[in-house]
């Protein structure tokens, strides 16, 4: 809901489109389709034979994931050190990458769960997957936390359970927070895709033509059969899912920046992280929703279901955060100088001009300037435009959190303690790998999933509608077939 | 710990039975087999050692196999080592302070030794653990200690147990053993005889020892037409030179700063790097302390080219090259001489151009001296000429100092270097006059081979015979090699500068197969080896104790110190008027630079290069560590277009040498200080190969070569420096930053200021008034500790943090560890300047973990790694610790240190050996910090418990408390309104570091204070820079 | 017994004369939920909703609970001069909890009520039914209904719309 709130402080005419129902005129699903259309649109992507671009794309990732593979275990035997941290800078590209991550995965539910509530219908098409990247960005997330501690081994003590010393953890931690939310945050999702999953499944079992495929896709749809004493368990189910989803989406990242804000260090301990990190994350998900739907609807000729207007609603949604991330930007610097705390004035300004200057403004640039140019409409609807500008927005939303993280810890308090960190080769390896990890996940799940909601499209579909005007005379229906 | 000696029941049982008699094995050999050999004693590499003990080539092994595999084998020979050579003493030894008969395993043990040193004797108490020494601290009874050590002698344990030490006699590369050089031996001293030891000559370094003085002139009656030479490349010679110019007699000056009002230190690092620098801190310090503003304190004035610790503690610093520091003292004497101060010598003609206003300091500094005679003390490095000595004498004798602040005595005991004598030696073997060599100790191959003269020489020898205590340089090129054992290991005597006698008790057998000097100095004369103890006690027993010898005998060694020895004071009068010899000194400005050639802070003058504690212990001034550099100031590099850690190319009388450059403020300008000590080649896998050999361009006679030209090669050397990682090419916003906060940091005022405002600390920074939004936790129960660093004494010396690694096992990361900042050291000193960038002053701030009530580090930790004690410790669980590293990250002090690998996988089982059995070794991936020195806490506070006794104010001392030459670190219960630490924590100087934070921190500093002469008066909260 | 509808408001209007008939064991099965459906069979709301609330609950308190037994009964340690019970702290984790607690009993719950999973049902059998998941629209009458009569039965849902009924034989 925080988002709406915002919304009219920040901009003046992209949440009108959001907070009412959209697509009055424009159709949700062009080309006219019916319900078996939609089925065999869709369904047979997963059915179909496996497109020449999929091998190339999943050959690719696979590789990256290796070098994930090959830079952990390196970690693991040799130990931190392979990083660039140092003294004064005891986090770097690891937690970097963590929060990076955590973010992405934000907008996923954001659009299957709030948009659910207030029952924007164009989420159908892109909730699907958005979802999915939600939760194989997360996983890339947990990674990081996990592997960045030095004793792995005994990662377990961060969890309340019985262990060698009988010792219970650090409730006051916020990285036992971060632990809390982002792992319940995972299951959420999980939850919550699966459940939408069961009746496409079951889509699938039914047009299974192999016996392996019946069995599995037979499992995993646990023999739903569309009984209405289901839909209506079902759709309540749903439903309390996506309220649930949605303050846990907003808690989490704040939570995650509560390891900042709780800090004495000066550049982390501000209180307007919770609401800053939240707005960073919808505007990095969403960034990232676009790049992947741009990349699937291509790849798979999904141009009617992903329609242009999608993209640009989403790309509105990308404008509004990225005002409130400028936004953010700003009153940190003017607290800094208005709190007249000299830590704090030299630490924004160090940020600015200081030994980090130049990753401040690649976070500036790609963040705050570039958003503007959705102002128009032309650009908003240019998909080639818009596929450049998210990948833009996704490397600012790293670069911002990189800036918050090293330019603060490398010059705290003591100057005498002060240091420059730079990241090694194993950084860098660990970084590009959990791409890696992220599109082996998205590009199995396109290619065995349905990557849309076939039961949600058909339910938007016009003739869904029993009492639509098609239906009014008796009779028409059996001629209409 | 080491709390004053008690006088001993006697006669205690420990002089019938060995300590840990119960675990002997062969006890009629008193062999006791202290540590089991582990599962090595199955590896092959123990069986092929076994059945071949150290095969030849041992030594260059690093050079053939990997480092891994050098370790492990080195290992295996160690456990073999253990096997072979790890007794007890045969002789009894006393217990320092536990009575023999409480011998507890697991509990540790004092016992009192010396330290030799050079020409003086460093009274020190090692700590034992079932008879493996861990731990050294000063003899609070000793006069050349008194009670502290520094880093030198912490660090010496760690030669004990340098796995790089020979380990046993050898013979041109061969393994022998040590009859096969006795039977050598006997052979040359039958030849000699005939000639009365024509031919022979002896080269061994300075010493001041009873026993050695009376085997050494034993030796020289039995043999009159030998040479005996005696040479260090470090010593006092020129000292004793002048004072003997002006005095017409050979004495030892013995400096009493605690009775001087005024100190004038002229090229002398006094407090850190010259003779007796322990003795001098802790004297020093007692006349700089004050508890409030109503109390006096000295006033420091050094003149000095580079700067030191010593200029750092200054009131008043003047930078002059070395070579004009003649020049300076002439002027002085003369301007005393207007202030009708009776300075009887023919002063040249002389001339001065150096400072902005040095017409007015001398002025003021010569008015200062005038108005307190008798209470003042002017003193001259050992780099400066015979000359500025003698006047320096002068001085002091016009001013009536001598026989008050400055004492001297007739040195016996001692061997002192002479350069001359050298010289003459390496004449005579260039000239091949000389059939045998023998080499005591020392290593001229590095320190003193000026053009390859002494090889040259040495190849002409017939038998060259080295006793050191590894294959050094100098071994490499002589056909005897036999090892010398280390100090701990050997029975011996050293008498300190004021003539007390100690005697030097081994804390173990001889880990390797080695003799001590003692017993080789005997073994050269008598051609036989004959036990150290029988030898230290004759020579005790005929020329020192008088009386019932044993009772002495016993006390000697219980308490470390022969109680009553020290010389007669004696008052010499000025003989001689002209001292010099030129009638006009002229300003010394030959073109070029001068270089000036200092002792390494870490390595000394290279006998502690492959100590590895020492090697990353940053110097104190540049926090350089594992490297030497030329430090030059701004506008000589600026001047030679050099840049920092640019490697630039010294030349002058056809030498040169290559070093990197390193830009330091407040050096004198056209004035360039090397390290001695580094780019040693046999030294060890610490040492070798580490920095630049200055010795190469340093003269053998002279500490100073001027008319030097130096050239920028452009190429650039990583250098590892702890401090101020972006060196002062910080931008500007850094250094305005630095400007605001510094004088909040490090507070700070002149001694005037100070009375004026004797509340200062807390104005300094604008506090809110600071409260927590819960019910804070109450620490008004038991036992509080607290800790309070004096910064007024503290020098910044670094003992502190060598004790604490010794005290704590904390593990040498190396120099690529360093470089990223991932130096362990628990206690470290901030370095900071203040004032103006060409003339700053240096301040320095000891910071360890300040154990804060409401530490920030405790309530992000997500497993409870670290939490509080009830006695306000801020415990680090190490087996708890995940390593999240989120407590460093929010420690506003930065004193947390992490275990990014496993720092200690590598060490030799012979290092381990010298840890700490009492403290944790961290695992990788684990945080570390200062505890406070947790385990002796609670180590005293159960012996108190046993003993059915409170726990008394001063009981418990952390390390680096007891350590500290000037007592600037004190610690105790802040609950006990009578302790010394809450009187200390009354004081108006006292302030919380950050104290804004409203962390809350145990530790809190004492601000500094500057006895400023009203006169040269400088604002103190000017522009700071770091 | 299955009856085809063609479309899903032929499905509805079925539905509502089914239930008028006075059948009780029936089901109507689509792609999708088909709107009003629910009044039309006469089926009140999904208790889930109460399940779920009682969980969420349950999670919360027991979170809370939990934290603070470790903070001041099981390990009352000082961290940072904080009290033992210090509830701010403990709110993140407490919700946390709730969540998901909540969030497993909803889809639990959801399961549990449809008795799912269950992965063989008789209606498999019938070939025509695979287009469930696609675009078929079916009621479906069990046997046991008190008013199932073969003949009967069919012929009703003939006159009610149904395009394709047959009989499946489960056993």
């Amino acid at each position: 809901m925080s988002l709406l709130n915002h919304i009219p402080k920040q901009s003046a005419d992209a949440p009108l489109d959001i907070a009412v129902p959209m697509f009055e005129d424009a159709p949700l699903i062009s080309g006219n389709q019916s319900f078996a259309s939609v089925t065999n649109r869709i369904a047979g992507v997963v059915e179909g034979p496996t497109p020449k671009m999929w091998w190339v794309l999943f050959s690719f990732s696979v590789s990256l994931l290796m070098v994930l593979v090959g830079s952990v275990g390196f970690l693991v035997w040799e130990g931190t050190g392979i990083w660039g941290l140092n003294n004064p800078v005891g986090w770097g590209w690891a937690i970097v990458n963590f929060v990076f991550w955590v973010g992405i995965g934000h907008a996923g539910t954001l659009i299957s769960a709030v948009l659910h509530l207030f029952r924007q219908k164009w989420r159908t098409s892109i909730n699907r997957f958005a979802e999915a990247m939600t939760i194989f960005a997360v996983i890339c997330a947990l990674l990081f936390p996990t592997i960045h501690v030095g004793r792995v081994w005994v990662l377990y003590w961060f969890f309340p359970i019985p262990n060698q010393m009988s010792m219970w953890p650090n409730f006051r931690s916020p990285l036992l927070w971060d632990v809390f939310a982002v792992s319940i945050y995972f299951t959420v999702s999980l939850l919550f895709w699966y459940v939408g999953l069961v009746p496409d499944i079951a889509t699938l079992r039914d047009r299974a033509k192999t016996r392996a495929k019946k069995i599995i896709y037979g499992i995993l749809s646990l023999g739903w059969r569309g009984a209405n004493r289901h839909w209506r368990h079902y759709e309540l189910g749903y439903l309390i899912l996506a309220g649930l989803s949605t303050p846990l989406v907003l808690s989490v990242h704040s939570v995650v920046s509560t390891d900042f804000a709780t800090s004495i260090v000066p550049g982390w301990h501000t209180t307007i992280f919770p609401p800053y990190f939240v707005a960073g994350a919808i505007f990095s998900g969403f960034a990232m929703v676009m790049t992947l739907a741009i990349i699937a609807r291509k790849a798979f000729h999904m141009e009617d279901f992903i329609t242009i207007n999608h993209l640009e609603k989403m790309a509105k949604i990308i404008m509004v955060t990225g005002l409130m991330v400028g936004y953010a930007y700003s009153m940190e610097f003017f607290i800094s100088w208005y709190s007249g705390n000299e830590f704090e004035k030299f630490a924004f300004i160090n940020r600015a001009f200081g030994p980090y200057a130049w990753a401040y403004w690649i976070m500036i640039s790609c963040n705050v300037i570039i958003p503007q140019m959705f102002w128009s409409k032309k650009l908003r609807t240019n998909v080639a435009v818009l596929f450049v500008l998210s990948i833009f927005v996704n490397i600012g939303m790293w670069f911002e959190r990189f800036v918050i993280i090293a330019s603060s810890l490398s010059r705290d308090y003591l100057p005498s303690s002060w240091d420059y960190y730079s990241p090694t080769i194993w950084d860098i390896s660990t970084l590009i790998g959990s791409f890696g990890l992220f599109f082996t996940l998205f590009l199995l799940f396109l290619r065995f999933l349905p990557m849309i909601s076939m039961a949600e499209i058909k339910g938007v579909l016009p003739q869904a509608n029993p009492h639509h005007t098609m239906y009014d005379k008796p009779g028409v229906a059996h001629q209409s077939r | 710990m080491s709390d004053k000696p008690k006088p001993m029941k006697f006669p205690p049982k420990a002089f019938q039975l060995d300590p840990d008699g119960e675990n002997l094995i062969d006890s009629a050999h008193g062999k006791s087999y202290w540590r089991s050999y582990d599962q090595l004693a199955n590896s092959p590499e123990f069986q092929t050692f076994l059945e071949n003990e150290f095969p030849p080539g041992t030594m260059d092994l690093p050079n053939k196999l990997s480092r891994k595999k050098f370790l492990s084998l080195m290992g295996a020979s160690i456990a073999l080592a253990g096997l072979t050579a790890c007794r007890r003493p045969v002789e009894k030894i006393i217990p320092y302070v536990n009575a023999p008969e409480e011998i507890i395993p697991g509990v540790s043990k004092n016992y009192a030794s010396t330290m030799p040193f050079g020409t003086n004797a460093l009274g020190i108490v090692v700590e034992t653990h079932e008879g493996r020494p861990t731990k050294i601290e000063g003899n609070p009874l000793h006069s050349s200690s008194m009670g502290s050590a520094n880093a030198f002698m912490q660090a010496s344990i760690l030669n004990l147990y340098d796995p790089d030490r020979s380990q046993a006699p050898s013979r041109k590369g061969y393994e022998v053993r040590w009859e096969d050089f006795t039977a050598f031996w006997n052979e040359q001293l039958t030849a000699f005889d005939a000639v009365a030891g024509e031919g022979l000559s002896l080269l061994s370094s300075a010493f001041a020892s009873p026993t050695l003085f009376r085997l050494k002139t034993e030796f020289l009656s039995k043999f009159p037409k030998a040479t005996w030479t005696v040479f260090d490349p470090v010593s006092d010679e020129r000292i004793y030179q002048g004072i003997e110019l002006a005095s017409r007699q050979k004495l030892q000056p013995v400096h009493h700063f605690e009775s001087a009002a005024i100190v004038l230190s002229l090229d002398s690092d006094f407090l850190f790097l010259d003779s007796n620098n322990v003795a001098n801190s802790r004297r020093f310090s007692q006349a700089r302390r004050i508890m409030s503003e109503k109390d006096s304190m000295n006033r420091l004035y050094a003149v000095e080219s580079g700067f030191t610790v010593t200029g750092a503690m200054a009131d008043h610093r003047l930078k002059v090259p070395s070579a004009q520091i003649m020049n300076f003292t002439i002027e002085l004497a003369k301007e005393l001489q207007n202030l009708g101060i009776p300075v009887e010598v023919d002063l040249p003609t002389s001339s001065l151009t150096v400072g902005r206003d040095h017409i007015t300091w001398i002025k003021a500094l010569a008015v200062d001296l005038a108005t307190h005679k008798s209470k003042s003390i002017v003193l001259a490095g050992y780099r400066q000429p015979a000359e500025v000595h003698a006047l320096v004498f002068a001085i002091n004798d016009a001013l009536r100092n001598n026989g008050k602040t400055i004492t001297c005595y007739h040195p016996e005991h001692t061997a002192n270097s002479s350069v001359t004598e050298y010289q003459k030696l390496v004449d005579d073997l260039g000239k091949g006059s000389v059939k045998t060599l023998v080499i005591l100790g020392g290593n001229p191959a590095y320190t003193a081979n000026e053009n390859g003269e002494f090889l040259k020489g040495l190849n002409r020898v017939e038998h060259t015979i080295h006793f050191t205590d590894r294959e050094n340089e100098t071994a490499q090129n002589c056909e005897w090699h036999l090892p010398v054992s280390h100090f701990m290991e050997s029975w011996g005597d050293a008498v300190s500068f004021d003539g007390t006698l100690s005697v030097i008790q081994p804390m173990i057998a001889p880990l390797f197969d080695s003799h001590s000097l003692t017993e080789i100095y005997s073994l050269l004369s008598t051609g036989e080896l004959t036990p150290g103890f029988d030898l230290v006690q004759s020579t005790w027993r005929e020329k020192l104790i008088s009386g019932n010898f044993e009772q002495v005998w016993h006390h000697v060694l219980h308490d470390g110190v022969f109680s009553g020895s020290n010389y007669q004071a004696v008052r010499p009068a000025l003989k001689n008027k002209n001292i010099f010899t030129k009638s006009e000194i002229s300003e010394q400005n030959l073109p070029g630079l001068e270089c000036v050639f200092i002792p390494s802070s870490s390595l000394w003058d290279g006998e502690f290069s492959n100590n590895s504690w020492l090697m990353e212990n940053p110097d104190p001034v540049t926090k350089v560590a594992w490297d030497n550099v030329a430090v030059m100031s701004h506008s000589t590099a600026a001047k030679y277009h050099l840049k920092n850690k640019e490697i630039a190319k010294f030349t002058a009388d056809g030498k040169s040498i290559s070093c990197p450059v390193w830009i330091l403020p407040g050096q004198a300008d056209s004035t360039v200080t090397f390290s001695l000590g580094y780019g040693r080649t046999a030294s060890g896998r610490i040492g070798n190969k580490v920095g630049v050999n200055a010795y190469k361009f340093k003269p053998l006679d002279s500490d100073i070569r001027q008319g030097v030209r130096v050239t920028g090669t452009g190429r650039f050397q990583i250098i590892a420096c702890t401090q101020d990682h972006h060196g002062l090419d910080a931008d500007k916003l850094a250094a305005d930053a630095i400007h605001k906060r510094l004088p909040a940091i490090l507070r700070e005022a002149s001694l005037d200021e100070y009375r004026l405002n004797p509340g200062f600390v807390k104005e300094v920074v604008e506090e809110p008034d600071l409260f927590s939004l819960w019910k804070d936790k109450s620490y008004d129960k038991g036992f509080q500790w607290g800790m309070s660093v004096d910064l007024n004494v503290c020098t910044g010396c670094n003992a502190c943090s060598i004790a604490c690694q010794s005290e704590n096992n904390i593990p040498v990361v190396g120099k690529d560890q360093v470089e990223r900042g991932r130096e362990m050291a628990w206690i470290r000193l901030d370095r900071y300047f203040s004032g103006d960038l060409e003339d700053p002053e240096m301040v320095f701030q000891p910071i360890a973990c300040q154990h804060c009530e409401m530490a920030p580090c405790e309530q992000v930790c997500p497993v409870t790694a670290t939490v509080h004690t009830d006695e306000g410790l801020n415990a680090m669980v190490y087996n708890r610790c995940v390593g999240t590293r989120y407590c460093a990250n929010n420690c506003p002090y930065k004193v947390r240190r992490y275990n990014f690998y496993n720092f200690t996988k590598d060490l030799p089982e012979i290092v381990k050996i010298a840890q700490n059995p009492d403290v944790t070794v961290r695992f990788r991936g684990v945080m570390e910090k200062c505890t406070f020195c947790v385990q002796r806490i609670n180590q005293e506070k159960l012996r108190a418990k046993n003993n059915h006794q409170d726990l008394k104010d001063g009981d418990i001392v952390t390390a680096c408390q007891q350590t500290c030459p000037t007592d600037a670190i004190v610690f105790g219960n802040i609950n006990d309104p009578d302790s010394r630490i809450s009187k200390l924590k009354k004081q108006n100087r006292d302030y919380a570091l950050l104290g804004e934070l409203n962390v809350r921190p145990r530790t809190t500093y004492m601000a500094k204070i500057r006895n400023q002469n009203s006169a040269l008066n400088k604002n103190h909260f000017e522009k700071h820079i770091q | 017994m299955l009856a085809e509808f063609s479309d899903p408001a032929a499905l509805l209007h079925g539905a509502e004369k089914i239930h008028c008939e006075g059948y009780t064991r029936f089901d109507c099965h689509s792609p999708f939920p088909v709107h009003g459906m629910d009044e039309a069979m006469g089926l009140t709301r999904s208790p889930l909703g109460y399940i779920v609330f009682v969980f969420g609950l349950l999670g919360a308190i027991g979170g809370f609970f939990l934290q603070t037994w470790v903070h001041t009964k099981a390990y009352p340690l000082t961290y940072a001069g904080k009290p033992y019970f210090s509830w701010q702290a403990f709110i993140i984790v407490t919700f946390g909890l709730m969540v998901l607690a909540g969030a497993l009993s909803s889809v639990l719950g959801l399961f549990h009520l449809s008795k799912l999973p269950r992965l063989f049902d008789g209606l498999f059998y019938s070939e025509r039914f695979a287009k469930v998941s696609d675009d078929g629209f079916f009621i479906s009458v069990d046997v046991k209904d008190p008013r199932f009569d073969c003949t009967e039965t069919h012929r009703f849902l003939e006159s009610i719309g149904a395009i394709n009924i047959e009989v499946i034989k489960s056993e």
